[in-house]
């Protein structure tokens, strides 16, 4: 398409503008501290202007619809609450479910909900409106996949007016993990016609919402705590390159997930903070593992694994705003295995391992790639040149991103992917490694790993689901169909005076309710 | 967009010159005129949402894959393609599409959200930056060309020519970047990009003044060519070359005796233009985020949207064919009297 061309060549020049920017400003000599650190008491009151990426014809209003626009998300996560939602400490920590139990058999959970949790228009939160919100959300085209292995609506109950009872059709000791990205609750029998306006739950509420771009304002009475803006003015920009140039020139505050492109055009400007969210987005390399592949052996997945420079990889890839990895999913998990010792490249290895699997070196292998993400092509494309170091002659195939999605994805011997969610090891695991996963996008069947998961995932004690989780990763890192090199850091930019912005990879970064203005 | 610039460059098909026919006839005629230029027009946008639907078809992937999440498993997204009804076949889907238009029924999107309602903010946007940079480059290059044309052959007439050259050579991105530069990030005159009120309009006019000139500038480059080549073409005309060699000031000449003539070749012209500035606008609004169609169409096309698509080429298209149309009125009207 004409216009990507044309954003591509727009991204050079924004970069050459702030280049010559950054020249500018800085032989000014600087008159702010440049300090970013979140010192000081939080101040109270001031509007946040935020900016988000969207697109204006992806726009969607529903809770529980597919948002493809981190904008509408970020706009319905601060109105609109989940039961749990990401955490640091554990991934999984309470939000509108204050608590929640397991049955012995890990298969029934009691949602506890939040004591005084009220929606804005001040109607406390009845396990009702939960029960037809999360029954709502199953019976949505999407549901079976964002609540699996409930059904609806017999498995979604009320227990009085302030617990909730959901019976998962299997043991799931991670089950709570599955209630923190799209289970907001709206209130009982609210009309699909008045979604736009329906009250929520969430530290903010809605004062307006327009094409995509909305101001909202804050709910004292939120009972998650104490809320310091006053309100928050959230954005829409179809390009990163649009919002950081935004930022630059001081029509927004926040420059959420601008990524590395707009981070290094910022990085030398030193009244921007360039705020770093570590594991927010996996782009492994998939080699698919079923007989008839070249990857069957596992021997040739293991030198695949040996070839690639990692550091190389995070440098070049990812500008550096990124980490090495070791070929184990959901690094962000704070049960994922440090310990196991991290794969360096080893051409001498690669090749015995090769020669040993004769494999064939004659043979050109596609890598099949897309453009969705940045620098998912850009991985492919170095990937492809490291591996012809070790003599295997890998040639790099951009598909575009529909004819990727039909025909590669989950087929294709040799391809790139790229995961948003990674701060669980289970949940890749339980979607795309156990022989049975709907995506499983290697094709990958090892019955030790199957084992291993469902001994995790079926054990209420926590030290046997310790050993379990950490023989799953050690499994996974020897002999799993995925090359995970790196991990890209979600990257806002923030003018000087914004603090205690979200931390966190992925969905976290609409965690808003704890920022102020200095 | 291509394929509206396509139909937009099309030269119109030439009027048939008048033969001196009855008075009778010559009271029928321009009405009869303006229904086939108008039938003209109309079918061509017909055909053009046709090869829309075709097009997407065409596609890999589409609405329902294109809009569902990466859990669903092969029976939700046939779910999905149910719902839309997408499971129809593609004519079908057009005749039913096709039929509601005159109802001013644009269909309803993959999000489920009404077509008509996805467009209700964009739409007047666009036209606003479409109309505002079209006036614009017609007053710029008339002006500009007829400025030339008063000192043929001169310093100043090579000056505008080349300049004008060398202005439509440079895409509309880079006259952007070029201006964000220095209008926006440097010296801090003017916002950076467009941000959008609670009533879905830009938040302040000065947030209009980069994306216009994004736009005016290789446009007015254009037209102002093919202003001052008619004057150029009007100057070789014997009641031009008698005006000149009657002693008349040049200025009087190109305003009185030239231009009238050159009016319908100008007015062509320009209405070509119409293709290059909303296809422009595309690209445009992306570098400004200003909220207009481009960002629509952008997305839709992605996501293989295509009462969306089609709702915005039917817009695109209708307020392209009415500058054409009236273009071709304005030349039939004046050369329908000077054969």
């Amino acid at each position: 398409m004409d216009i990507n061309r044309r954003q591509v060549l727009w991204a050079g020049g924004a970069m050459g503008a702030a280049a010559l920017l950054a020249a500018c400003s800085s032989g000014d000599g600087g008159t702010t501290d440049g300090k970013a650190g979140g010192d000081g008491a939080p101040k109270n009151g001031g509007t946040l202007r935020i900016g988000a990426l969207g697109r204006a014809g992806a726009i969607t209003r529903d809770p529980h619809g597919t948002q493809a626009n981190e904008s509408d998300y970020l706009v319905i996560a601060l109105v609109f609450d989940t039961l749990a939602m990401p955490g640091a400490k554990t991934n999984t920590v309470p939000r509108l479910a204050a608590s929640w139990e397991p049955s012995a058999d890990l298969r029934t959970w009691r949602f506890k909900l939040a004591e005084g949790a009220a929606f804005h228009d001040g109607t406390p939160v009845t396990a009702e409106d939960v029960v037809w919100s999360l029954r709502r959300l199953r019976a949505t085209p999407s549901g079976a996949a964002r609540l699996p292995g409930v059904k609806a609506p017999e498995s979604i109950t009320a227990d009085g007016a302030g617990t909730v009872v959901i019976v998962s059709d299997y043991a799931n000791a991670d089950f709570p993990l599955l209630t923190r990205l799209a289970t907001f609750v709206m209130k009982k029998d609210t009309p699909d016609n008045a979604l736009d306006k329906a009250p929520g739950t969430g530290p903010f509420m809605l004062d307006w919402y327009r094409g995509g771009n909305a101001r909202l304002v804050r709910n004292d009475k939120w009972y998650g705590g104490t809320v310091r803006l006053d309100a928050i003015e959230v954005t829409m920009f179809e390009t990163p390159q649009a919002m950081a140039n935004a930022l630059l020139a001081g029509q927004i505050d926040v420059a959420s997930n601008a990524g590395a492109v707009a981070a290094r055009t910022a990085a030398t400007r030193k009244d921007i903070q360039v705020l770093r969210r570590p594991d927010d987005m996996a782009m492994p390399i998939v080699m698919r593992t079923a007989a008839g592949s070249p990857f069957a052996d596992p021997r040739v997945r293991e030198a695949m694994r040996l070839v690639v420079d990692r550091d190389a990889m995070v440098k070049q890839v990812l500008s550096g705003y990124g980490t090495v990895a070791n070929d184990i999913m959901g690094t962000g998990d704070p049960a994922y295995a440090k310990d196991v010792p991290q794969r360096e490249r080893d051409l001498e290895k690669a090749r015995k391992l090769l020669a040993e699997a004769n494999f064939d070196l004659s043979r050109t292998y596609s890598l099949v790639t897309t453009e969705d993400v940045s620098g998912l092509a850009e991985s492919a494309t170095l990937f492809a040149n490291q591996a012809r170091e070790a003599g295997i002659k890998v040639e790099v195939v951009k598909q575009e991103s529909g004819a990727f999605w039909d025909k590669t994805w989950k087929t294709g011997d040799l391809y790139t992917t790229y995961w948003g969610t990674n701060d669980s090891v289970v949940f890749f695991a339980s979607k795309t490694m156990v022989s049975e996963a709907g995506q499983n996008e290697a094709g990958w069947n090892d019955p030790a790993f199957d084992a291993a998961y469902r001994k995790a995932t079926a054990t209420a004690d926590e030290k046997e689901r310790a050993a379990a989780l950490k023989e799953l990763q050690q499994i996974e890192h020897e002999r799993s169909g995925y090359l995970l090199w790196g991990m890209a850091d979600g990257i806002d930019l923030a003018v000087a005076k914004v603090r205690g912005l979200p931390t966190l990879p992925g969905y976290g970064r609409v965690q808003l309710e704890h920022a102020w203005l200095a | 967009m291509a394929g509206l610039s396509r139909t937009a460059r099309e030269p119109a098909p030439a009027a048939p010159a008048a033969t001196g026919a009855a008075a009778a006839a010559r009271r029928v005629r321009p009405l009869r005129r303006l229904a086939a230029a108008v039938a003209r027009r109309a079918l061509m946008l017909v055909l053009l949402l046709a090869l829309v639907f075709a097009a997407v078809e065409l596609l890999p992937g589409d609405a329902a894959s294109a809009s569902s999440e990466r859990g669903d498993s092969a029976a939700d997204v046939e779910a999905r393609r149910h719902l839309l009804g997408l499971d129809r076949p593609v004519w079908e889907r057009f005749a039913d599409w096709m039929t509601a238009l005159p109802t001013g029924d644009l269909g309803t999107g993959a999000r489920g959200q009404k077509v008509t309602d996805l467009l209700a903010d964009p739409l007047p946007n666009t036209l606003l930056l479409g109309g505002t940079a079209f006036l614009l480059t017609v007053l710029a290059s008339l002006a500009l060309g007829c400025w030339a044309a008063c000192r043929p052959g001169r310093l100043a007439d090579r000056i505008v020519s080349h300049t004008a050259t060398a202005a439509f050579a440079v895409p509309e991105f880079v006259v952007s970047v070029g201006l964000l530069l220095v209008l926006a990030l440097w010296s801090g005159l003017l916002p950076a990009v467009t941000l959008t009120g609670p009533d879905g309009a830009p938040d302040s006019w000065t947030m209009l003044v980069m994306p216009v000139l994004a736009l005016v500038i290789p446009q007015t480059g254009w037209n102002t060519r093919i202003v001052r080549g008619a004057l150029a073409d009007q100057a070789r005309t014997p009641h031009v070359e008698a005006a000149h060699l009657d002693g008349l000031p040049a200025r009087r000449i190109v305003l009185r005796h030239a231009l009238p003539g050159a009016v319908p070749a100008i007015a062509t012209g320009i209405a070509t233009s119409t293709g290059m500035l909303l296809g422009g606008a595309v690209v445009v609004e992306t570098l400004f985020n200003y909220p207009g169609i481009g960002s629509v169409l952008a997305s839709a096309v992605s996501g293989r949207d295509t009462p969306l698509i089609a709702g915005v080429v039917a817009c695109a298209g209708a307020a392209i064919s009415l500058v054409l149309l009236a273009a071709d009125l304005l030349r039939d009207g004046i050369l329908g009297d000077h054969p």
